[in-house]
């Protein structure tokens, strides 16, 4: 159970990646490497309250593919002259399987300085139901102008209701341009690494 | 005679000192202290840091520039979607992201009318919001 569980958090971690709406027109690549799986995921963001992507996964472990279509709405947006806030409904289905799908409810505040966001999801496949929860924050050490390499130093922890563990780990952010590569560790988990193209 | 006189005066007075202090050209900016500072028509004081105005200014000849001011532009990939966004925008000959400031510069062509409902709408497709728009040069 332990390894379906840590497989399904790789599955669905991109979304918890960063904004998953760009700006009207844009495009994002982002791709995921960890111990279990790794993946690619496109979206496009056609108006500025959704996005609509693709998503494919490939498992490690079994060597099983796993296409899957996602969309993402922002219901709620708050921008002042130093931070802005975010609240989305996400979701996504398997293109061959439709029993693997997923929802959430994700939210982020951001200012240059200081991170936080919150994802409560909800995700099924063959023979399992996962309800998940996690929560990032982050600080920016130092505060880059436009073009600057920007690094965030984070904290994740995630709890699901299938092993009922918490898991906390330290995340590196580091990002430059439309690029951006995120870092996480956890002694479970191991090594994961997300890589993220805007364009 | 001599009202008449005196009212001329006062009325070619009142425009000699319009278009030297009433306008919002860029050569009556002055800076102190880092940031640019000019009174403007309207009666609204335009803030700028005054280093990155004067590089923004180099290379741009008989331009007016749009400085919009921003909500919610806290990281890079805001920035990169406003300057993507605007250099597609043919009208536009140069653009600077200010994330500190929160504060965009647009260099137009004297040739071009500003169209600020279109500035507006741009900032909201990068899901950010304007809260002022002051154009400079004109």
């Amino acid at each position: 159970m332990n390894i379906l569980t840590i497989l399904l958090c790789l599955l669905w971690s991109s979304a918890s990646l960063a904004r998953p709406i760009s700006y009207v027109d844009g495009h994002t690549l982002m791709a995921n490497s960890g111990p279990m799986a790794d993946s690619i995921y496109w979206h496009y963001t056609p108006n500025i309250n959704y996005s609509v992507g693709l998503d494919y996964q490939r498992d490690k472990v079994s060597n099983e593919r796993f296409p899957s279509a996602r969309f993402t709405y922002l219901i709620n947006r708050k921008n002042t002259d130093q931070s802005q806030r975010n609240l989305y409904f996400k979701a996504g289905v398997g293109l061959n399987n439709i029993n693997n799908h997923f929802y959430s409810l994700a939210g982020d505040w951001e200012t240059r300085r200081l991170f936080s966001s919150f994802s409560a999801e909800k995700s099924s496949g063959i023979g399992y139901d996962m309800f998940q929860q996690s929560i990032k924050v982050g600080v920016a050490p130092y505060l880059g102008d436009y073009g600057d390499l920007h690094t965030w130093l984070m904290v994740e922890t995630k709890k699901n209701d299938l092993d009922n563990e918490r898991i906390t780990y330290p995340v590196l952010r580091l990002f430059k341009g439309g690029a951006l590569i995120e870092m996480s560790y956890h002694k479970k988990t191991k090594w994961d690494v997300h890589l993220m193209y805007r364009f | 005679m001599k009202n008449l006189f005196l009212l001329g005066l006062l009325v070619s007075s009142s425009v000699i000192y319009a278009e030297h202090h009433g306008q919002h050209g860029m050569e009556n900016m002055h800076s102190h202290e880092g940031h640019l500072h000019n009174e403007m028509i309207n009666g609204k004081t335009l803030k700028v840091d005054a280093q990155r105005f004067d590089k923004f200014m180099v290379d741009i000849d008989n331009h007016v520039v749009a400085v919009v001011s921003v909500q919610g532009m806290v990281c890079d990939f805001c920035a990169r979607g406003i300057e993507k966004t605007f250099g597609k925008d043919k009208r536009v000959s140069k653009i600077d992201v200010d994330l500190a400031s929160g504060k965009v510069l647009l260099a137009f062509s004297m040739a071009v009318d500003v169209d600020e409902a279109d500035i507006t709408q741009k900032i909201l497709n990068n899901g950010l919001n304007t809260t002022d728009i002051q154009v400079v040069g004109k």
